[in-house]
């Protein structure tokens, strides 16, 4: 009797996790096939980890209240980009200019965020796509902003920024200001290869800050509203809870934290691609939240690092251990990097049916 | 109620995490340093060339997948079969290198670990390019970086390059204008997208272009394509493509120059410029493996691969055959290959000591023996490690 329950919470635990399971097989067996040393890994697994992290994050709560992935994240990654670029073209240096930068950010990600809010009001039950084209829509209005007005009618001046001819940004802005301002604050380093593996502390306390206060803001009021709204809508508006509000709120503290988190993420990078760098937020944060055993109605601060380390892993693995599976005179220089968008993608395409047939089963 | 758990750290994450790190222990251990990882990720079936000269360190080269431009890959390949997998390193960047950045720096890192590595040549130089550079200098200093084709700022690019090269896109302005015009267009149609003209060198051709046709009397029409790497992707750029030629032909006639500035448009692009008796003076990036071999349905044989002559003279025959003869064009040989052959040979010469890296007589040299051809190569304004270089075209 107690070997058949401990059976079945075995099955149970590891239908559960499934997914976290799957990539870290698929890790493990990349590190083992390609033979990748820790300390090569650990170089490019934890800045990545530091820099991604606080954008996975800034995916919970909307999760929490019920709202789904919020691939609106992609504008407030734009609101993030829109105050770097105002604070590079101004000649910004130094961690007081990333400050400006996020502080810059965050009157536009609560417009923009209590837009999207309402916007997601009008389209309940079908926020994920209707926040993935918005992020579409937004992405059209951004380049245009850039594209046409940066110059002529705005007044950018900084040549870093502006393109020679006086109209539109360059395509890739070089953050002289405020590029690896919060990375560089400290950085312990560690050299036991080729290579010296730095720890970007404080960019890593930012995060786990971040941790510390959305654990807070759920308990608080405001926070167990958003739960209650999460769980049932019908029943938290019978309770007295005003549910367009939270879940306007919820979208509107998403967005701000994507904008910071995109500030965080792009200062780390050194560089950003004026017109693209926003499109990867969105797919890439979702994809290391849901890798990290989140679903689209539950996801944990757990689940955000577990994901952000497992995915940013398998990216790092997978190319290097394709390329050892097949030899470059066959094509091996190139099959790495078909067999890691296969992998992750495919995994990703996997928790998402698990998701859906469990719901069905449900 | 789904509370948020935060202190109990669930038990399977703890044990993945253990699983990881003793694995990786494990291959930390029979691994004798990480060039051997680095050396057994990919090139260990090949062999050293038989001719290969002996050095020994060892060239890593980034390129995109045939997919994205064939001819720089099998430039990579070529550098290979030259010196052997023990000399040259080949990897790939994502073909969405611009939203897989993480991707693209994961494979350089790679390149990087391996203590053999002296000099990474990038073709070509895609958005991120200057990240990369940046996060390996940070920790390789000793290698040097070799740039094909930079599609960011000049200015800053040079800052992180030691040396970059790229066809002279401000003469071209004028050139492919002008050879449209000896080929008997009236008007010149430029297809493009807002994240090429933000790229400094295009959105300045394009306006050199513009000049050079009011110069010779010549209508200048600039057409927006969709981004291939939009939400359309590049089968969505292509599709507009193929029917928007036919449209402009029907409003500007038959003597229509077309260009684009993107590479997955080449072929619709030929094709439709064959089919329909337009003119098609020369690619973005101009060679005779660009575009026109997919568009001709011209099928290169194994022996014939790299053999530019058999190639010009394959597509000879197919515009013949379409009609359009006089009126279709490029350069001579790929400038993918060449550009990837001079840039290795500098660097192999640079690390020995040989040459200076950014020596422009050297890359002259190197360019104009890759090519078999004549080469003009020009500084790019007063940046002393960046220079643009142009060929005669061959009308077929």
């Amino acid at each position: 009797m107690a070997r058949s329950s401990l059976g079945s919470t075995l099955a149970s635990g590891l239908g559960k996790n499934l997914v976290p399971l799957l990539f870290a097989t698929l890790c493990v067996t990349g590190i083992l096939w390609a033979k990748i040393s820790i300390p090569f890994l650990l170089t490019d697994v934890v800045p990545r980890l530091s820099r991604n992290l606080f954008l996975v994050l800034s995916l919970i709560i909307p999760v929490v209240a019920g709202m789904g992935l919020n691939f609106g994240i992609v504008i407030g990654a734009m609101c993030g980009q829109v105050g770097l670029i105002l604070v590079e073209n101004a000649g910004g240096q130094g961690l007081g200019a990333l400050g400006l930068a996020m502080g810059l950010s965050l009157p536009l990600s609560l417009f923009f965020g209590w837009l999207t809010g309402l916007l997601l009001n009008r389209a309940k039950g079908r926020e994920m796509i209707t926040g993935m084209i918005l992020g579409f829509f937004a992405n059209g209005v951004y380049q245009a902003v850039f594209l046409l007005l940066a110059g002529p009618v705005l007044p950018f001046h900084n040549q870093n920024v502006l393109l020679d001819g006086g109209v539109g940004l360059v395509n890739t802005i070089d953050l002289v200001g405020t590029g690896r301002q919060l990375d560089a604050l400290i950085r312990p380093s560690v050299r036991v290869s080729i290579f010296p593996i730095y720890f970007p502390v404080a960019t890593i306390l930012v995060s786990v800050l971040l941790c510390f206060a959305i654990r807070w803001y759920l308990r608080t009021k405001s926070g167990q509203d958003l739960r209650a709204v999460g769980q049932d809508m019908h029943v938290a508006e019978i309770s007295g809870i005003g549910v367009d509000r939270s879940r306007v709120r919820a979208i509107m503290i998403s967005t701000c934290l994507g904008g910071i988190g995109q500030i965080i993420f792009l200062s780390s990078w050194g560089t950003f691609n004026t017109y693209q760098s926003h499109e990867q937020v969105g797919p890439y944060a979702i994809a290391a939240l849901l890798v990290g055993g989140a679903t689209v109605v539950r996801a944990t601060i757990w689940h955000a690092i577990l994901g952000t380390l497992l995915f940013h892993t398998l990216i790092s693995v997978v190319s290097i251990a394709g390329q050892t599976l097949v030899p470059s005179s066959w094509g091996g220089s190139q099959i790495g990097e078909y067999i890691r968008e296969f992998l992750v993608y495919a995994v990703i395409a996997v928790t998402l049916a698990l998701h859906a047939w469990r719901a069905k089963k449900a | 109620m789904h509370p948020i758990r935060f202190v109990r750290v669930p038990a399977w994450g703890l044990l993945g995490l253990l699983a990881l790190i003793g694995v990786g222990c494990g291959g930390e251990k029979t691994s004798d340093a990480p060039s051997d990882q680095a050396a057994r990720s990919g090139e260990t079936a090949t062999t050293t060339a038989p001719d290969a000269p002996s050095f020994d360190f060892k060239v890593g080269i980034m390129t995109g997948t045939v997919s994205q431009g064939e001819d720089e890959y099998r430039g990579a390949q070529r550098m290979i079969r030259k010196y052997g997998a023990d000399h040259i390193r080949h990897v790939t960047y994502p073909d969405n290198f611009m939203t897989e950045q993480e991707a693209m720096i994961s494979q350089l890192l790679n390149l990087a670990a391996d203590p053999k590595i002296k000099a990474i040549v990038f073709a070509q130089g895609v958005p991120g390019s200057m990240a990369a550079m940046k996060r390996i200098d940070e920790l390789r200093p000793d290698i040097e970086f070799l740039i094909y084709e930079p599609h960011e700022d000049p200015h800053q690019v040079s800052e992180y390059a030691d040396v970059s090269i790229i066809t002279d896109n401000l003469k071209r302005g004028e050139t492919i204008v002008e050879l449209a015009h000896e080929m008997g267009a009236k008007t010149f149609v430029h297809y493009s997208f807002p994240r090429h003209m933000s790229q400094e060198l295009i959105s300045r051709r394009m306006k050199i272009m513009e000049e050079t046709c009011q110069k010779l009397g010549m209508e200048f029409v600039f057409a927006n394509a969709p981004d291939p790497t939009g939400d359309q992707g590049l089968p969505g750029a292509q599709k507009f493509i193929l029917e928007d030629v036919p449209r402009e032909i029907e409003k500007y006639g038959t003597d229509t120059a077309f260009f684009s500035t993107n590479c997955g448009m080449q072929e619709p692009l030929i094709r439709s410029c064959a089919d329909n008796h337009a003119i098609m003076p020369e690619q973005c990036c101009p060679s005779p493996t660009h575009g026109y071999p997919g568009a001709l349905g011209i099928a290169i044989a194994e022996g014939q691969a790299g053999d530019m002559g058999a190639i010009r003279n394959a597509i000879q025959e197919k515009v013949v055959a379409a009609g359009n003869s006089g009126r279709m064009a490029t350069w001579p040989v790929s400038t993918g290959i060449v550009g990837i052959e001079a840039l290795t040979e500098i660097a192999i010469q640079s690390v020995q000591g040989k040459v200076r890296v950014n020596d422009p007589d050297v890359i002259v040299a190197e360019l104009q023996k890759a090519a078999g051809a004549k080469v003009t190569v020009h500084p790019f304004e007063d940046v002393d490690n960046y220079y643009m270089f142009l060929m005669d075209s061959v009308i077929f």
